[in-house]
C-alpha cells in the first residue's frame, strides 16, 4: 500500500520581466493507493497530476508531506535509499512512439531491465528468456511476431503494451499510468484499459490512472476510486461511479459538463456547469482556490479555503462549503 | 454541385509513391459539404482524414499527389486545377485552414499581431488597420483580450488560447470554409469544451461551411450536424450525425462506436476491436478495406469492394448490412 500524506511541491518560475514567482504543483494532498487496487486521478492541465506520478516513481523530489510505501517513510530516508521503493512505482508514458528506443529490437529493450533483474534475482539466460516471453504473452503480444522487430514496425497499442511489458520486468506493486492511452487509436484504446484491469487481477499490481479523459478512467476498475484535482488539492475524492453520477464540487462539475454529447444517443446532462472563465494561474484567491470561477460562489467562499470533508448529502469527501449534487454528465436517449 | 453545397469533393484519390508500387491514402472519396452546416470526419490515424483535408486546399505534400476527381469549392471552381499565385489567393482568402497542432504552428520570434499584418502583406491587403481591426473583433468574439493578444509572444499564451488565434488567422480575411484538421486533440476537457464552443459561435454567426476532423468521436458527435466515417482512404458511412450515431450502418462505425470509453451506460459492455488500423502498405489491395478486422466480412468481401448503400441521406458502403436494410424495409 502506498500513501501519500500532505505532499507539496512548488516550482520556482519567472513571471514576465519582472520578478519571480512560484507555481504550486502539489498543495498538501492526500492519496491512498490500496494492494490490487484502482486510483484514477483527474483535472485540467496544470492542476499537479502529473507531478503527483512523477514524484512517486522517483523522477521529482518533494518539498513537504510524506509518501509512505509499504510503511516505509520516504522523507526519513537518504534520496539514493530510496530507489529500491520508487522501483517498486512504475511509470507508463503518454507516448509509447517516443518511449521505446528506435535503433533497438523489442527483444533488446526487454532484456535490459530484465538481465539487472536476473542479477538481483541471481538467474540465467534461460530465465531472462522465458520471463521476456511470460510478460509479453501477459500483455497480449505474441513474442515470436513481437521479438525480433523494432518498435516503428509496431502499431500504437502494441507499443504500449511493451512499454506495459517493459514496466513488468522488475516486480512493480503499482503502474503509474499518466495519460497513457491518450495517444492510442480509439479502436485499440480499450484494449489497453482492459490490460490495465486484467493485470490487476492476474499480476496483482495496482494502477494509478492519471488523465484528463473521466470517460476513460471508468475502464481501469468497478471499484477504482477518484480524485479530482485542482491547483494541487484534492477537491473530490471518492468512488468513481458516485462522483461522476453525483458530483458534489462545482470544479468536478464543469469537468464532467466538458465532455462531449453524442448527438442522436446521449442528451447533455440537466444541471450543466460551465466555469466562469478559464484558469488564472496569476490568481491567488485568500478562500477557495476555485471561487473566482465558481458560478455558485457566495461571500464565505472568500474567507477560507474549506476542508475536505463531507457536507450536505454527498457520501463522497469534497472540499465545497456550499455543495449540491448535481448530474452534469450525459444520459442515454431513450430511442425511438 | 447544387446551390445547397459549398464545397463538393467528386471521386478523390491521392496516392503516394512507395516501393512496393502507389499507395492510394484516398481512394475515390466523394463527398459534399452543405453550406452552412458543420461536417465532422472522423478516422484513426492513418486513414487518410488529413491528406483529404490538404486536397481541399491542393496542398498534399510531395512525394504524394492527386491521381484522381475534382474539389469544386463555391466561388474558386476546382481548386486541383488551381496553380501558382491564383492558389496562393484562394488559401487563406477563400479557405480557412487550422492546422493540426496549430497551436504550435505560431512563430514563436514574432508577437501574433506582427504575425497577422505578414498574412495582410502575403495577400496583398492595402488597409492594414481595417485588417487588425477585424482580428481585434475576432479575438474578442472568442472571450480573449486582443490588446494582450496581439502584442503576446505565442509562449504567452495557453494551449487553448493558441487554437483560438489558429481559427482567428483561418477566418481574418474572411474566408467562407473553415477546415479545422484535430482542433482539439491536446486540449484537456474544459479547453476543449470551450474551442468547441467558439467554433459553433463562429461557424454560426458567419455563415460558414465548415470541416472539422477528428479522432475523437466524441467531438465530432458533439458539433457536427453531418459526420463522416473514413477507414483507409475510404468514407465508409456518411450521414446526418444523429442518424448516424443511433442507427450505423457500416460494421466499422458498429464497432467503432462499441470501443469508445464511454461517461455513460455499461462499461462491460465495450469491447475492442480486433486487429489494427491499417498503414499504407497494409490496405488490402481488392474487396471491402475493412474485411480483415470485420466479424461480418464473407467471401464476397473480399474480392469486390461493396458500392455505397443509401436511406434518404444516409450512406454506407457494405454488401452484408446493405441486406439487414432490405429485410427491414420489406417487414
Amino acid at each position: 500500500m502506498i500513501e501519500v500524506k500532505g505532499l507539496t511541491r512548488t516550482f520556482a518560475a519567472r513571471r514576465g520581466l519582472l520578478g519571480r514567482g512560484s507555481v504550486h504543483a502539489l498543495r498538501g494532498i492526500d492519496v491512498t493507493i490500496p494492494d490490487h487496487g484502482a486510483v484514477s486521478v483527474i483535472g485540467e492541465s496544470g492542476c499537479g497530476k502529473t507531478t503527483l506520478g512523477r514524484i512517486l516513481c522517483g523522477l521529482e523530489s518533494f518539498d513537504g508531506g510524506d509518501v509512505i510505501i509499504d510503511g516505509e517513510s520516504l522523507s526519513a530516508l537518504k534520496p539514493k535509499d530510496r530507489a529500491p521503493f520508487h522501483r517498486k512505482i512504475q511509470m507508463i508514458h503518454q507516448d509509447p512512439y517516443s518511449a521505446l528506443n528506435p535503433t533497438r529490437t523489442i527483444g533488446q529493450i526487454l532484456a535490459d531491465p530484465l538481465s539487472l533483474r536476473g542479477r538481483q534475482l541471481d538467474a540465467d539466460r534461460k530465465w531472462l528468456e522465458a520471463r521476456r516471453a511470460e510478460l509479453l504473452g501477459l500483455v497480449g503480444l505474441d513474442p515470436d511476431y513481437v521479438l525480433p522487430r523494432y518498435p516503428h514496425m509496431l502499431s500504437g497499442g502494441m507499443r504500449q503494451r511493451v512499454v506495459i511489458a517493459r514496466a513488468l520486468t522488475v516486480d512493480p506493486d503499482v503502474l503509474v499510468a499518466d495519460e497513457a492511452v491518450s495517444m492510442i487509436d480509439v479502436s485499440l484504446r480499450l484494449g489497453i484499459l482492459q490490460l490495465l484491469r486484467d493485470l490487476r487481477d492476474r499480476v496483482g499490481v495496482s494502477v494509478l490512472f492519471i488523465t484528463h479523459d473521466v470517460a476513460t478512467a471508468r475502464y481501469v476498475g468497478d471499484n477504482s476510486d477518484l480524485y479530482v484535482l485542482y491547483r494541487g488539492t484534492v477537491i473530490e475524492h471518492g468512488p468513481a461511479d458516485t462522483v461522476i453520477q453525483r458530483p458534489a464540487h462545482p470544479y468536478t462539475q464543469c469537468l464532467l459538463s466538458a465532455i462531449p454529447v453524442l448527438r442522436g444517443i446521449e442528451l447533455p446532462g440537466p444541471d450543466r456547469v460551465v466555469p466562469n472563465g478559464p484558469l488564472d494561474e496569476r490568481q491567488e484567491p485568500p478562500g477557495c482556490l476555485f471561487e473566482p470561477r465558481c458560478p455558485f460562489a457566495e461571500a464565505d467562499c472568500r474567507a477560507g479555503a474549506p476542508a475536505l470533508a463531507l457536507r450536505g448529502d454527498a457520501t463522497q469527501l469534497h472540499a465545497c462549503l456550499h455543495p449540491a449534487l448535481r448530474s452534469v454528465v450525459a444520459v442515454p436517449a431513450s430511442r425511438s | 454541385m447544387t446551390n445547397s453545397t459549398a464545397v463538393s469533393i467528386t471521386d478523390l484519390g491521392v496516392s503516394f509513391p512507395t516501393s512496393s508500387g502507389p499507395a492510394h491514402a484516398v481512394a475515390g472519396v466523394s463527398l459534399d459539404l452543405p453550406r452552412g452546416q458543420i461536417t465532422g470526419l472522423v478516422g484513426e490515424s492513418g486513414s487518410g482524414k488529413s491528406t483529404l483535408a490538404l486536397s481541399l486546399l491542393n496542398a498534399v505534400p510531395a512525394p504524394g499527389s492527386v491521381t484522381s476527381g475534382s474539389v469544386e469549392i463555391d466561388g474558386v471552381g476546382d481548386v486541383l486545377t488551381l496553380k501558382g499565385s491564383a492558389l496562393r489567393k484562394t488559401r487563406g482568402a477563400k479557405i480557412g485552414y487550422v492546422f493540426q497542432a496549430s497551436q504550435n504552428s505560431l512563430n514563436p520570434l514574432k508577437p501574433v499581431g506582427k504575425q497577422l499584418l505578414d498574412l495582410g502583406r502575403s495577400h496583398g491587403v492595402r488597409d492594414r488597420r481595417d485588417l487588425l481591426h477585424r482580428a481585434r473583433l475576432l479575438v474578442e468574439e472568442m472571450g480573449l483580450d486582443a490588446e494582450r493578444v496581439l502584442a503576446s509572444y505565442q509562449h504567452e499564451l495557453s494551449g487553448g488560447m493558441r487554437q483560438r488565434v489558429g481559427i482567428v488567422f483561418a477566418l481574418v480575411l474572411n474566408a467562407h470554409v473553415l477546415i479545422l484538421d484535430e482542433p482539439t486533440t491536446a486540449l484537456d476537457m474544459l479547453s476543449q469544451a470551450s474551442v468547441l464552443e467558439i467554433v459553433q459561435k463562429v461557424h454560426s454567426e458567419r455563415g460558414l461551411t465548415t470541416l472539422i476532423i477528428s479522432h475523437d468521436v466524441g467531438v465530432i458527435g458533439d458539433i457536427a450536424d453531418r459526420m463522416a466515417v473514413m477507414y483507409a482512404g475510404r468514407i465508409v458511412e456518411e450521414g446526418p450525425t444523429p442518424s448516424v450515431l443511433a442507427s450505423p450502418w457500416h460494421p466499422y462505425t458498429r464497432a467503432l462506436l462499441t470501443a469508445m470509453p464511454r461517461i455513460t451506460g455499461d462499461v462491460s459492455a465495450a469491447k475492442q476491436l480486433p486487429g489494427r488500423p491499417p498503414d499504407l502498405s497494409s490496405i488490402p489491395r481488392a474487396g471491402c478495406v475493412f474485411a480483415p478486422r470485420c466479424a461480418l466480412a464473407e467471401d464476397a468481401c473480399t474480392e469486390t469492394e461493396p458500392e455505397n448503400t443509401f436511406l434518404a441521406d444516409h450512406r454506407f458502403a457494405c454488401f452484408v448490412t446493405a441486406r439487414e436494410t432490405a429485410k427491414e424495409t420489406t417487414a
